[in-house]
């Protein structure tokens, strides 16, 4: 959790630095009195860089992702609630003793 | 809805606790969560972590969940002065409480005295007409009884209210296939259906229960019935490949003598019989030749 966390926090930034970068650049262009095509190669490529650290920190940092299987392991249902609400207590266990005889002690 | 993990689970913990191996609160606290019946071990381990103080106290405020529990797989044990405890110990924690009114009509249905236990149960619903649970014992005092008609007319009443409330149908579906009453039955598996969709196990009752009612329209309902089943576990349900193959046999015997177009492909019977056969090789060998010789016999 730390360290997507961390490379989260970075992305962010790189992210920043890359959109502080475009907007200097671009005051330098307006000075030189050029077009602005685009941001610069090196610009780009933060950009890249920060993207690729912010998606794996938002995969990695909310931890296990759920199954949407419907007959996967964990989502297959292999049998339904007893329904106890409906239980009934007028069954063959009253001819059958239980072995421990256990109290409630106190 | 108990899901295989859990099933796994459950019975991996089962076994921990049963050769002593401890995790017993945690056995308990998951027979709670996926509401299963297992109310002999519930009571015997939850009897010991009672009796011991110290465990006891290590609970903190589940202590009074753990009560609870107990007392009710004492009453299914049939242990019935263990419960008189219990809810003497509950009792004296919350006075008025109606959950513990709710366990001492229980406890009156395990005895035996059902007139009392009525008496109790409409005490409770005069303070609150509308509380679900009530309702539904009284419905099963009335099954336990063997009152089947007024349990039916009851659970009837209680469902024109609480239409939601998928338990009630399941049971109410239980109790007209137990007295044959098939088209009833399918109505409360078709409810059932409509408002949980994606649980197989519905799907597998409702073709059961057009399977056993018949006619060529039912059967051939059942069989695509059983083939979402097939869909929605992936293959891993046992039971609704044979339904596919026993419906089929059951169509082609049926529409026999009436000489229509035979629309229906026989690949889905043989698919069905062949991953029967690979699920019985991979974990019942020995059984293998009683498929094969059933199987052959539905074919002709």
């Amino acid at each position: 959790m730390g360290l997507g966390f961390i490379i989260g926090v970075f992305g962010v930034l790189f992210l920043f630095h890359a959109a502080y970068s475009t907007i200097q650049y671009r005051g330098l262009l307006k000075i030189m009195e050029e077009e602005f095509s685009g941001p610069p190669m090196n610009v780009v490529l933060e950009l890249l860089l920060g993207f690729v650290f912010c998606v794996s920190a938002a995969l990695t940092v909310p931890g296990n992702f759920l199954s949407i299987h419907p007959d996967s392991e964990e989502n297959r249902i292999v049998s339904l609630p007893a329904n106890l609400d409906f239980m009934i207590f007028n069954h063959r266990a009253k001819a059958l003793p239980l072995e421990i005889d256990m109290k409630l002690k106190h | 809805m108990v899901s295989k993990t859990e099933e796994t689970q459950l019975n991996s913990l089962e076994n921990q606790v049963d050769n002593g191996g401890g995790g017993a609160w945690e056995y308990l606290c998951l027979v709670r969560k996926l509401k299963v019946r297992r109310s002999d071990k519930v009571f015997k381990y939850g009897l010991s972590i009672l009796n011991d103080p110290k465990k006891r106290s290590a609970l903190g405020p589940e202590e009074w969940t753990l009560y609870e529990q107990v007392a009710i797989a004492a009453l299914d044990c049939q242990c019935l002065d263990v419960t008189k405890d219990c809810i003497k110990v509950l009792q004296k924690k919350f006075p008025e409480s109606k959950r513990v009114g709710r366990l001492n009509g229980m406890l009156l249905e395990a005895k035996g005295s059902w007139a009392e236990a009525e008496k109790a149960y409409s005490s409770l619903l005069e303070d609150n007409s509308l509380d679900q649970v009530i309702h539904k014992r009284r419905v099963a005092m009335a099954k336990a009884q063997g009152n089947i008609s007024e349990a039916i007319e009851l659970l009837n009443k209680y469902l024109e209210i609480f239409m939601a409330d998928h338990d009630a149908w399941r049971e109410l579906a239980d109790i007209y296939v137990s007295l044959q009453m098939y088209k009833q039955a399918a109505f409360c598996y078709e409810e059932l259906i409509l408002s949980q969709p994606t649980v197989p196990l519905y799907h597998l009752a409702y073709a059961d229960v057009l399977y056993t009612l018949g006619g060529l329209e039912n059967l051939q309902t059942a069989k695509k019935y059983y083939a979402s089943t097939i869909d929605l576990t992936g293959g891993k349900n046992t039971r609704a490949p044979f339904g596919i193959c026993l419906c089929t046999s059951a169509i082609a015997q049926v529409s026999k003598g009436r000489n229509r177009e035979d629309k229906e492909s026989p690949e889905l019977q043989s698919l069905a019989a062949t991953a029967l056969e690979k699920d019985y090789k991979q974990r019942a060998a020995d059984k293998l030749g009683l498929l094969t010789s059933a199987l052959r016999s539905m074919k002709f």
